[in-house]
């Protein structure tokens, strides 16, 4: 075994790359835990486990899908430790969700369609709002697409599910995503 | 021609623009008789535009400083000697981390003891930030040195290295052309030497001197060759005051009340002149 095994050596170049993706790991963790204290708690731990675990980083690969990784790790190891699978339980709901019948929108005004008005009305905070009533499986595949803009093999690896199901939690978290926002727009639009 | 199943997993890749030739085609056809098929992709490629379109509003939070900070200080705590920047990394073609430690540890591991020193000696690399004095504002200097700041002083936490004022004294002028002398009645300010710390940033050196008051870490930072402006800004919880002298810069920062920091200062400006 060699002497310093065990010792994770950080270069200043590793360490100033991986502190960049701070705000859009500490914004990911947000989404997966919907709580500030939460969040920072995951990220912290994140970064700790990165800086430990440098060596291990294989220089010339994506450091940014390298520590969205350990960052859903982390939290898929919490949800186990308090005995909850919330990725199965997410699964089930989304399965019942996806395939049930949209809830009944508004009728458009003359010239424009649902997908127009969408487009046009919805703000920002209204589909931050949205995005977090998500299911978690929905909610961590669409944010990493479609916000990180990973790509599905990328997104597939921090999961640890095969690509199939990450397009087809991608396509079933958008469709849901649709029928949200298309819910909550107001009575006159 | 395909069916909705055949067609069901080129939808997203169809809608994310990543599908090309006859797959592409294939779904467009599809999309022209099938109109289930059709209204699924329309609100599948709505909600794409309007991530697409709102993605600067979504990417709006931001982590706290206090988050960014502590960050930084987990790499500052496995630094590698600055004089090893260039040597390649162990290779490990599995990123992922299995069963990996979840607690915070309270105290630096004995075993990286001798490489924080050596790194300490060659210079700290003050990480994610890139240091120009000259274009920056007080405030976005004084949290740099901030970060260098909490670095330091965990690293001294863990090695408890103490240094008299002649080494102090020696660090400065062999590293900085600086032929200065400490303040022999700081006590008198309530202030203990620590020790000095020649940093590394981006852009230069900065000399590093350590005191505690009171049992709170203290730092003043010298920053050859630069002149800037006084100031007395707070920053992340700190204050920091910011003055200059003989073409030096001197910032010293402290966790302490803004008073406290001022008269540090002053007594700092008037005995190094």
């Amino acid at each position: 075994m060699p002497a310093d095994k065990g010792l994770r050596l950080v270069s200043p170049a590793f360490e100033a790359e991986a502190l960049a993706s701070l705000d859009s790991l500490y914004r990911a963790a947000l989404r997966l835990t919907r709580s500030s204290a939460d969040a920072e708690d995951l990220v912290q731990e994140t970064y700790l486990k990165a800086f430990r675990a440098a060596d291990r980083f294989e220089p010339g690969t994506n450091l940014r899908a390298w520590l969205f990784t350990i960052l859903h790790n982390t939290a898929r190891n919490r949800a186990r430790d308090r005995a909850r699978d919330a990725v199965a339980i997410d699964s089930d709901f989304v399965d019942r969700a996806a395939d049930a019948p949209p809830p009944a929108g508004r009728a458009a005004g003359a010239g424009e369609t649902p997908e127009t008005l969408l487009l046009r009305e919805t703000l920002a905070p209204d589909l931050q709002a949205a995005i977090d009533e998500l299911p978690d499986a929905f909610r961590q595949a669409v944010w990493l697409r479609d916000v990180e803009e990973f790509s599905y093999a990328e997104i597939a690896s921090m999961l640890s599910i095969p690509v199939g199901t990450v397009m087809s939690r991608i396509s079933r978290g958008r469709r849901l995503l649709f029928d949200k926002l298309k819910a909550m727009r107001p009575v006159n639009a | 021609m395909h069916n909705c199943h055949s067609i069901d997993p080129l939808v997203t890749p169809f809608v994310d623009g990543q599908l090309t030739g006859a797959d592409a085609q294939a779904v467009e056809e599809h999309l022209r008789l099938c109109a289930p098929c059709h209204s699924r992709v329309t609100a599948e490629r709505a909600v794409h535009d309007l991530m697409r379109a709102q993605h600067s509003g979504l990417c709006q939070a931001q982590a706290p400083d206090a988050l960014h900070l502590r960050c930084a200080s987990f790499a500052a705590r496995n630094s590698q000697p600055a004089t090893n920047v260039a040597e390649p990394r162990t290779v490990n073609p599995e990123p992922r981390i299995p069963n990996p430690q979840s607690q915070v540890p309270s105290t630096w591991p004995v075993r990286f003891a001798p490489y924080a020193l050596a790194a300490s000696l060659v210079g700290v690399v003050g990480g994610a930030f890139l240091y120009q004095a000259t274009d920056k504002s007080a405030r976005v200097l004084a949290a740099e040195l901030i970060a260098d700041h909490t670095k330091c002083f965990a690293m001294n936490s863990a090695l408890g290295t103490h240094q008299p004022a002649a080494a102090v004294e020696q660090t400065m002028a062999s590293g900085f052309d600086w032929r200065m002398h400490l303040p022999e009645n700081a006590s008198t300010a309530g202030l203990e030497l620590v020790g000095a710390r020649p940093c590394l940033y981006g852009e230069g050196r900065v000399a590093h001197i350590m005191y505690r008051h009171d049992g709170h870490p203290v730092s003043l930072f010298m920053l050859p060759h630069t002149e800037r402006a006084q100031a007395l800004v707070e920053v992340l919880g700190h204050e920091a005051a910011i003055w200059c002298a003989n073409k030096r810069t001197f910032v010293l920062v402290a966790r302490e009340p803004r008073r406290d920091v001022e008269r540090m200062a002053a007594f700092v400006q008037a005995a190094l002149h």
